[in-house]
């Protein structure tokens, strides 16, 4: 009987004691938590004596990026300059690559404890910020605050910038920019056209036929040029499309080319539409599937990954292939390093009508969003203004700053401003190109080329054309003479016919369906190209599954949101 | 007839060391392609030429590393992570397993913590309750919000206990018979009888808090705090996913120089080594233990 009591009073001491622990340390929590997360309640109290204020960011950082020595992405010659010139004091709440900062928000979301300001990745989640109230409606300090040349840009995309971040007719969030990323270039080996004596493109204007893409693949197989192994036509990626009008490795291009627009969202004659299930994207179906059977197109399509795929471009199996303008500078570079001779044409896919099709980019990228606790929103826009308007204008901000020079100039990586987003004007891309081509036909010189990136292009691309065989010159070279430069002249010929896109927010079932929509996308498609399953009947049954299994009720969702 | 049975059990002898081999080099070669990746240039790795040989023989991705002053402070933070969680496991598992092995005349209240146990082995409180506790407590960014969550692994506990359990009880008894404490009797004679199983313990302990990344990825708010696979993790970049969400040029040519293919093979050899280095130490513990021959029935 004793011994049972003592057990019992063991029993609860223990339980007293773990009572006591817990609460010793919710109390300690209180303490601890304002030392370590310093700023997070107390960050927008001014410091009197020196007026400065406190500003705690969400930062998305980017791997690799080499800072000077002792600098830190909370501390670099960026960090410093907006501290000075803005008398503020930035400390960052957290930092983190890519996926692993969405993570983060939605930590600090789900504990609604966010950062005065912080990036975010989504329109979504500026939503979700809105709707729990987190956030700050910058409507008025954008008017009041703003420069002109800021204002300017934003205005550059006819308002789809602002629409984006606008809630209820407030501006809840500062956009970045994201300008048109142009087609899915057709990229062919020049090197082995002259061997072979293959003519394309007699017009010059850039434009080739989806017919001129089979004739060049067959030709390129028979010959082999580099006496490859298991030489292939034309490899895709198994996704086969994508979303983004430039998809590399994607067979976007022959679907423009015959109009179809897939995984993407559209309004036709007045109703929205799905451009996967679309009667056009069966013909370009069908004109995979034919390449499949005659051996043009990979045989491996489905199984071949991505770095298959660079790998068969690389060891001369391929000579072939589709993908944005810039794919030179980090993929076919790999083609150079193997084969110093290597060299590229760049080819836009022409629909019936000699038309070169392409949809607009969503206009925003990347959102800057303040608390709603903090106290001065307006530093938000008086950041903006100071990176994205002083910065890239003002010659004198420069000089005050010499160490924020030999950053601009030694091209440290854009991710270390406060701000990890672009802001360009819509025509940037032209614009920067404009400026190169004046410098490399000597009408300006390096030095009056007004960015450093497109200094340092012309620098190298210089050095390449008078045959030093420098591997980055070989990269700009191709990306920008050949890869922008299509776009240009496809721009200045108007031969572009744009489409511009219903870009919606997640709804209910896309939250739900979407993903299982994509598989079936993408199985059926692949089943049709390697001929599994029969194109008209097989492309009918999708269009079918596919309405069914939620794809209609998105589409009217869709609609709902666009009233 | 002898010479055909002879003949039948080469034949069987060889099939089954084929298998094997079979096996045992499906193992190998995966490690054997990275290794040879690692020290290969990175346009024969592009173009898929190497096998279990480098080709065109390198250092440059070593070099890189060494170079690379994050990843040695991510090495030291899971190095010191590995220690606090061994001693803190052992400390904890030992006594709460030995403890657990007492019949319920003995330990009244075992029934309740055993259920208590197979309960939170079951169920969590899921990731988001989790974090938001751990931020609570002050815990983020330090090291300990990798180690105290995991503090004692019940599986671990159960484990133990069933080896305590498998012990003669009249060691125990003898001990008891002797004048010692409970206390003397877990040190003195439950744990080095028990090594192999503590070692198989340890060995759980290490390696999982070695090559654990998903804590240090949302505990630890800054890349200087990672731990070392969380490091790796978030250098292996998918271009593809980076494609989609719209990385500007300049990026991708950043992301694609650090996240070729042989930098990836040399970090994941580089920190491979520690656990390779662990496993011959722990190993002769894991083979025998020192029941055998301590009790005559």
């Amino acid at each position: 009987m004793k011994r049972s009591f003592l057990t019992k009073l063991t029993g609860m001491a223990v339980a007293v004691s773990f009572l006591a622990a817990a609460t010793a340390c919710s109390s300690q929590d209180a303490s601890s938590n304002a030392d370590s997360q310093g700023n997070a309640p107390t960050s927008s109290e001014i410091d009197n004596e020196a007026g400065t204020i406190k500003v705690s960011m969400g930062r998305q950082t980017l791997q690799n990026v080499t800072f000077p020595d002792g600098d830190t992405y909370e501390d670099n010659a960026y960090i410093r300059m907006a501290e000075k010139k803005l008398n503020i004091d930035i400390t960052d709440e957290f930092e983190a690559n890519g996926d692993d900062y969405d993570r983060q928000v939605s930590l600090a979301l789900s504990a609604g404890d966010i950062p005065d300001m912080m990036k975010v990745g989504t329109l979504d989640e500026v939503q979700e910020l809105y709707e729990n109230d987190l956030i700050a409606d910058l409507t008025g300090v954008y008017e009041e605050y703003a420069s002109d040349y800021l204002k300017a840009v934003y205005d550059s995309y006819d308002g789809r910038a602002m629409d984006n971040v606008t809630f209820d007719g407030m501006m809840m969030a500062l956009p970045g920019t994201n300008t048109d990323s142009g087609p899915s270039i057709v990229w062919i080996r020049s090197d082995w056209m002259e061997q072979l004596g293959v003519k394309l493109d007699e017009d010059q204007d850039g434009c080739i036929t989806i017919e001129d893409v089979e004739t060049v693949a067959k030709e390129f197989m028979e010959k082999n040029p580099e006496n490859a192994e298991n030489v292939v036509g034309v490899a895709f990626a198994p996704w086969l499309t994508n979303g983004d009008p430039d998809g590399t490795f994607s067979m976007n291009s022959i679907a423009y080319a015959l109009g179809a627009f897939p995984k993407t969202w559209m309004e036709k004659d007045g109703k929205v539409t799905y451009g996967s299930t679309s009667e056009e994207m069966k013909q370009a179906l069908a004109v995979a599937s034919g390449w499949f059977q005659e051996g043009i197109l990979d045989p491996q399509v489905g199984t071949r990954t991505w770095d298959d795929i660079t790998a068969l471009l690389a060891n001369g199996q391929c000579g072939i292939t589709f993908g944005t303008w810039h794919i030179p500078d980090w993929l076919l570079n790999n083609v150079y390093a193997l084969n110093g001779n290597a060299t590229f044409e760049a080819y836009a896919l022409a629909d019936a009508n000699g038309k070169v099709n392409c949809k607009h980019n969503n206009a925003t990228a990347g959102y800057i969003v303040v608390s709603k606790d903090f106290e001065h929103p307006e530093t938000a826009i008086q950041i903006a203004n100071l990176f994205y308007d002083e910065l890239v204008n003002s010659k004198e901000l420069l000089e005050e700053y010499p160490e924020v020079a030999s950053y601009v100039a030694n091209g440290v990586d854009g991710s270390s401003r406060p701000f990890n987003i672009e802001v360009n004007s819509y025509t940037s891309l032209l614009d920067d190109y404009a400026d190169l081509e004046r410098c490399l036909s000597g009408e300006i010189t390096v030095e009056e080329v007004r960015t450093s990136e497109q200094r340092s292009n012309a620098t190298s691309i210089s050095a390449y054309l008078e045959g030093n065989g420098d591997a980055t010159g070989w990269s700009k070279y191709h990306s920008r003479s050949k890869g922008v430069e299509l776009i240009q002249s496809l721009t200045e010929n108007d031969l572009f016919s744009w489409l511009t896109p219903v870009f919606p927010q997640t709804t209910p079932t896309m939250e739900t369906n979407l993903a299982n929509l994509e598989k079936l996308e993408e199985e059926t498609f692949i089943k049709i190209v390697t001929g599994d399953i029969d194109v008209e009947s097989g492309f009918e049954q999708f269009v079918a599954d596919w309405n069914k299994q939620g794809g209609e009720q998105i589409l009217n969702e869709i609609a709902e949101q666009l009233q | 007839m002898v010479e055909n049975r002879s003949f039948h059990s080469r034949v069987r002898v060889t099939v089954i060391y084929g298998i094997v081999l079979l096996l045992g080099l499906s193992c190998l070669l995966p490690l054997l392609n990275i290794v040879a990746i690692s020290f290969s240039g990175s346009a024969a790795v592009s173009a898929n030429r190497v096998g279990v040989i480098p080709v065109d023989f390198t250092l440059t991705a070593y070099n890189k590393i060494l170079s690379d002053g994050q990843f040695w402070r991510s090495f030291v933070i899971s190095v010191i992570r590995v220690i606090l969680a061994l001693a803190l496991n052992l400390a904890v598992t030992v006594p709460m397993a030995y403890a657990m092995t007492k019949s319920k005349k003995e330990f009244r209240a075992r029934n309740i913590y055993m259920n208590l146990l197979i309960f939170a082995m079951l169920f969590n409180g899921g990731m988001i309750p989790t974090y938001i506790l751990v931020r609570n407590l002050g815990l983020l960014n330090s090291i300990w919000s990798l180690v105290l969550p995991g503090a004692l692994p019940i599986f671990n506990v159960i484990m133990l206990m069933n080896f305590f359990l498998g012990i003669p009880k009249s060691l125990e008894e003898a001990a008891l018979m002797d004048g010692a404490s409970p206390f003397q009797v877990l040190i003195k004679i439950m744990v080095p009888c028990a090594k192999p199983s503590i070692a198989t313990v340890s060995l759980f302990s290490i390696v999982g808090s070695w090559n654990d990344f998903f804590s240090g990825l949302i505990y630890m708010q800054k890349v200087e705090n990672y731990p070392i696979m969380t490091y790796i993790q978030s250098l292996n970049v998918d271009i593809q996913e980076l494609l989609k969400s719209g990385a500007s040029s300049s990026a991708l040519e950043n992301v694609t120089e650090l996240s070729n293919r042989n930098l990836n093979a040399a970090k994941i050899v580089v920190a491979v080594i520690p656990l390779l280095l662990i496993y011959p130490i722990l190993q002769k513990y894991l083979i025998t233990g020192m029941v055998m021959g301590s009790v005559k029935e």
